[in-house]
């Protein structure tokens, strides 16, 4: 049945798809012509296939600024309420608009790559072709039955699978249905500037990964030449430069828009980006020992860091998108549906990787042929089975290639050069690689394990080896303590690595004689003195933490030594910069995490604690409750809930700030303290805390008379101060992942306050129709006080009912009656009122009791005589009903530090890189 | 044996002892019945939340605790104490993991984490339940 569709732009989109194919036939014929060395066809395919895909990219936005909703992509990421400044987030708000923005840098950097001209450039141009050759078919959308290939961006609505046979999709004007005049939209979350800028800073870091692979690849593939080692070097500090400020760039999002409370989580996401931001950094500093060297030292390492770096870009692909992290990561994906691809994609490209270190064709094949009978058993289903006996069968592989096919040198390097701590560093590296990646993949090891359960549970029983029980449960999970899992190796691991930065940076190449360096080497070291002398001064760090301040005096030495390095070369050679200049920025980034994550200091805590009655459980150390109008002390300052205010998607809830100035205490005053009385002796302002105060200007009173008793309130070091500024932390009204809040932070040069609401009202409260809220049931005894909004409730006494009052309350006299007399108070207010209790015929007979001035009602629903207390419902009206927020507040010292370090990190490694671009320059003119 | 032989191998031998100690200490997620029995100070259970039972946050009571009922993976049921405000999104979480330990009869969790519907997977949803609008 043909049925032409009235206002649709099927024509895009069949255009669109047609250029996905023409990419996908392009990057085939780019790698096979690459490969036989055809290389004008191979050219002339390639820029078809980056043309394809800008195309392609052309093609989606312009669908997007059209509004195209017949898209399935355009309708679930856009909508027209959405500012057209979040058309690039809402670009890659999805799995396809991703693979685009990666697919494209891939392509801007083929372009530069394939105008290299040494002997390498073609095996790497077919390897970068046959990449992008499998990301097209991410694009593809086809299904075989069942199976998914890709997903289409051009996907129409009424072609959707779950859509096809539906009666709407036979109707020419479907387009007019109401359901089609607007999107679905993107998820607010991800409305916002750092979503923006994040991920094409990310992608192009994980597409740069991409080149040195390449290198490496064509660099196995030809031994002899050693020239795809200066490229590849380039080119890994590129993706180090980039890719780590992608890595942080995501920080600074979660710090300041995301209430995560920090700028890294040790969460899987993040930790799959950062691993091969390591290895890529492990490689290249072993490109950089290799490159000038005769005799190449640790070649295998040389090869394997820059291969490993990539295929990691892919796992961690593979990971995020295929919903394995499950209840390990807060933002995992759920299977989209191409997880077999993706793990075809990461499978190809590993085994690949691990036969070419095999050094000839034959071996590779036998190499391949080990690899058949795997393959056979997952065709066969057993595909977890399969893939544990190919990652085995890689393994030997890589041995074997170790031992055998990569030349080693006899040579070894003098103990005195930086040749041997560049490779010492890089060991490091990659020691802090591998334990990241262990804890990041126990749900990998876990769904790898599930298939062996029985067995390894019956090696267990007969061995008695605990860790074979262990696996045989596959129910590993990373623990939750960040200090056990990732601190206690990754602290001294990054001690180790700042020394070796900050040490190396002197020693020269081959061989040097430290008499020279010494004294350079002692003044690093007299600075991380005096930083260790400056941080245990001003910081409080327990014992356990001495990893932790070792680590912020290595950051000073490193940072030091290499500060002292770029001044001495580089006062007369700026092209000297970049290596000390991104150390320098490295050790600050670390010194920047380590002391703002630690030296973290909540300062809200909920004062009204004090009134123990409240609630036992009320120890509540990190969150403050604030009631609207209340003015209440907290750390160095005073704050003050001013209003809520809806703003578009956001409840914005004004905070205001205060200084806290020194009370003033005359003589003769009565503070409470610890449940304890002081009278003051000698009028004084207060000190912060008041230990300091109490030997000469305050004097017990074990006894206090009723005046005092009464008089006595909570001692407070401060009075209310000067307004100082206002925060406006918000709550996103996000109906498809939840209301979300998000921090509002001030930022000064030592420190930034960071405020965020835990808990806040977004809607007005149910109440009844007389406007009376949900009653609360609780419990209290004789003598206690609770506090409602903000009424002090207390119970006074209970006493029975006089005869004669009966009558007038409506009482029998077989009735058992008990009035509990309970004062109210409320800002000088107070007032008594009896509610009843009654029993009559042993029965309870429900007695409702207003305090209509006080907005209160209350019903007393049980009474117990032994231990003398009421269980009662009490029930607010909206009109006395304050607003409140739960709110958390936190000071991160020396945070800048670390924005500081990203920055002079990032020009650093530039910087390398376009020093070395004006080298190639110089050689080849 | 040469030099660099020797740093790899101090190395490696350094990782294995560390991932050694770091596997054995890995927690793994019991079921509520065994986390009742046991001694130990915190257990992780892993579970869902019990839909049909209310989940209780009232911040004027107690801002740091909510209480919530959960069935763990061998199907047993406890009521929750979990000593945070109410975690967003905890009513359209798929699964959750406990940390924590019995007092009497509830389990009292110092930290959770959750799995929730990630924007994907809710989109499919939302398209299923969009797909019948036009029809009808």
């Amino acid at each position: 049945m043909d049925i032409s569709y009235v206002g649709e732009w099927s024509l895009v989109g069949g255009i669109g798809q047609f250029l996905v194919g023409l990419a996908l036939a392009s990057a085939l014929v780019s790698s096979v012509s690459y490969l036989a060395n055809w290389v004008p066809l191979a050219r002339k395919a390639f820029y078809l296939h980056a043309g394809s895909i800008f195309s392609v990219i052309a093609l989606v936005f312009a669908l997007f600024i059209g509004h195209r909703y017949e898209f399935q992509y355009i309708w679930k990421h856009l909508n027209d309420a959405m500012p057209m400044r979040f058309i690039f987030s809402a670009f890659w708000g999805g799995q396809e608009g991703g693979f685009l923005l990666w697919m494209f840098w891939h392509n801007v950097l083929g372009l530069f790559l394939m105008r290299g001209r040494y002997a390498h450039t073609a095996t790497a141009m077919a390897v970068l072709s046959g990449i992008e050759l499998f990301l097209t078919t991410m694009l593809l959308g086809v299904y075989f039955g069942d199976f998914q290939l890709g997903l289409d961006p051009f996907l129409l609505m009424r072609d959707a699978p779950e859509n096809i046979g539906l009666p709407w999709t036979a109707m020419p004007t479907y387009l007019e249905l109401p359901f089609f005049q607007d999107g679905q939209g993107l998820n607010p979350l991800l409305q916002n500037y750092w979503m923006t800028i994040h991920p094409p800073t990310l992608f192009l870091g994980f597409a740069s990964t991409a080149i040195p692979f390449a290198l490496a690849i064509a660099g196995l593939q030809n031994r002899q030449d050693k020239a795809w080692m200066k490229p590849a070097l380039r080119w890994s500090f590129f993706g180090v430069g980039i890719l780590g400020l992608g890595i942080l760039m995501g920080g600074a999002w979660a710090y300041e828009a995301l209430s995560f409370g920090g700028f890294w989580a040790w969460d899987p996401v993040e930790n799959s980006s950062l691993v091969p931001w390591i290895t890529l950094t492990a490689g290249a500093h072993l490109l950089l020992i290799n490159q000038n060297k005769k005799r190449p030292s640790a070649l295998f390492s040389t090869f394997y860091f820059p291969l490993i770096s990539f295929l990691l870009v892919v796992y961690s692909t593979f990971m995020t998108k295929s919903g394995i992290l499950g209840d390990t990561s807060v933002h995992s994906f759920v299977d989209s549906g191409i997880l077999p691809q993706l793990l075809a994609f990461l499978l190809v490209f590993v085994t690949m990787a691990h036969l070419m270190l095999l050094d000839s064709g034959k071996r590779r094949w036998y190499g391949l042929a080990l690899l058949l009978p795997w393959g056979l058993v997952m065709l066969k289903g057993w595909v977890v089975e399969g893939l544990v006996g190919v990652l085995l069968t890689l393994m030997g592989v890589a041995l074997v290639a170790f031992k055998k096919d990569v030349p080693k040198s006899n040579e070894e390097d003098a103990l005195w050069s930086r040749d041997f701590w560049m490779f010492v560093g890089s060991l490091l590296l990659l020691v802090s690689a591998l334990h990241i990646t262990w804890q990041t993949s126990l749900p990998v090891f876990n769904a790898l394990l599930e298939p062996f359960s029985a067995p390894l549970h019956w090696l267990g029983e007969k061995t008695g080896i605990g860790m074979f029980e262990i696996w045989a449960q596959h129910d590993m999970a990373p623990g939750l303590d960040l200090d056990q899992t990732f601190h206690v190796v990754q602290v001294p691991l990054a001690v180790l690595i700042l020394l070796t930065i900050g040490f190396t940076q002197w020693l020269k190449y081959k061989k040097t004689n430290l008499s020279t360096i010494k004294k350079d080497l002692f003044v690093g070291s007299l600075v991380a003195l005096v930083g260790l002398g400056f941080v245990l001064y001003f910081y409080d760090y327990d014992a356990w933490e001495a990893p932790r301040v070792a680590l912020l005096a290595a950051a000073v030495f490193a940072a030091s030594s290499n500060f002292r390095y770029l001044r001495r070369k580089g006062r007369t050679n700026w092209k000297q910069w970049g290596s000390p200049l991104a150390h320098v920025g490295f050790a600050l980034v670390l010194f920047g995490a380590v002391l703002s994550t630690s030296q973290k200091q909540i300062i809200s805590q909920n004062r009204i604690g004090d009134l123990s009655t409240l609630n036992d459980e009320l120890d509540n150390r990190e969150d403050l409750l604030l009631m609207q109008g209340d003015t209440l002390p907290m750390g160095p300052y005073f704050i003050s809930y001013v209003e809520p205010k809806t703003e578009g998607i956001h409840v914005k809830f004004q905070m205001d700030y205060f200084d806290s100035k020194p009370k003033h205490f005359e003589e003769g005053e009565v503070v409470l303290i610890d449940g304890m009385v002081f009278q003051c002796i000698a009028h004084h302002n207060a000190s912060d805390h008041f230990e300091e105060d109490m030997e000469e200007k305050w004097q017990f009173v074990p006894f206090p008379n009723q005046r005092q008793a009464r008089e006595a309130k909570r001692w407070e070091p401060g009075v209310v101060g000067d307004f100082l500024f206002t925060l406006h932390p918000r709550i996103q009204l996000n109906e498809r992942m939840g209301n979300a809040p998000e921090p509002d932070t001030r930022h000064w040069f030592e420190k930034d306050l960071y405020t965020h609401i835990k808990w806040g009202r977004v809607s007005p409260p149910e109440t009844d129709e007389e406007g009376w809220l949900g009653g609360r049931e609780s419990t209290i005894s004789l003598g206690d006080s609770v506090l409602l909004g903000s009424v002090l409730v207390k119970l006074d006494s209970l006493r029975s009912i006089r005869d004669e009052e009966r009558p007038e309350l409506g009482l029998l006299q077989k009735d058992l009656a008990l009035a509990a007399c309970i004062s109210l108070k409320d800002r000088g207010k107070v007032a008594v009122h009896e509610p009843l209790y009654i029993v009559r015929d042993s029965l309870i007979i429900p007695d409702l009791y207003v305090a209509e001035e006080w907005g209160l009602k209350f019903r007393i629903d049980r009474f117990d005589p032994t231990e003398e207390l009421i269980e009662w419902t009490v029930w607010e009206h909206e009109s006395v009903r304050r607003d409140f927020v739960v709110m958390q507040a936190a000071i991160f010292p020396m945070i800048n530090v670390l924005w500081l370090g990203v920055i002079l990190m990032t020009l650093g490694a530039l910087l390398a890189v376009w020093n070395r671009r004006t080298e190639r320059n110089k050689q080849s003119s | 044996m040469k030099r660099s032989h020797l740093v790899l191998l101090l190395l490696t031998a350094g990782l294995v002892g560390t991932l050694i100690a770091t596997l054995t200490s890995t927690a793994r997620s019991v079921s509520f019945t065994e986390a009742l029995a046991g001694e130990a100070d915190s257990y992780k259970v892993s579970g869902t939340l019990v839909r049909e039972e209310p989940v209780v946050y009232d911040p004027q009571v107690n801002s740091s605790v909510t209480e919530f009922t959960m069935r763990d993976r061998s199907g047993n049921v406890a009521r929750v104490l979990l000593h945070e405000p109410k975690p967003t999104g905890l009513e359209q979480s798929e699964s959750i993991d406990l940390y924590g330990h019995f007092e009497g009869d509830d389990f009292h969790a110092d930290r959770m984490l959750m799995k929730c519907p990630s924007k994907y997977n809710e989109q499919n949803h939302a398209m299923g339940d969009a797909t019948e609008l036009p029809g009808t």
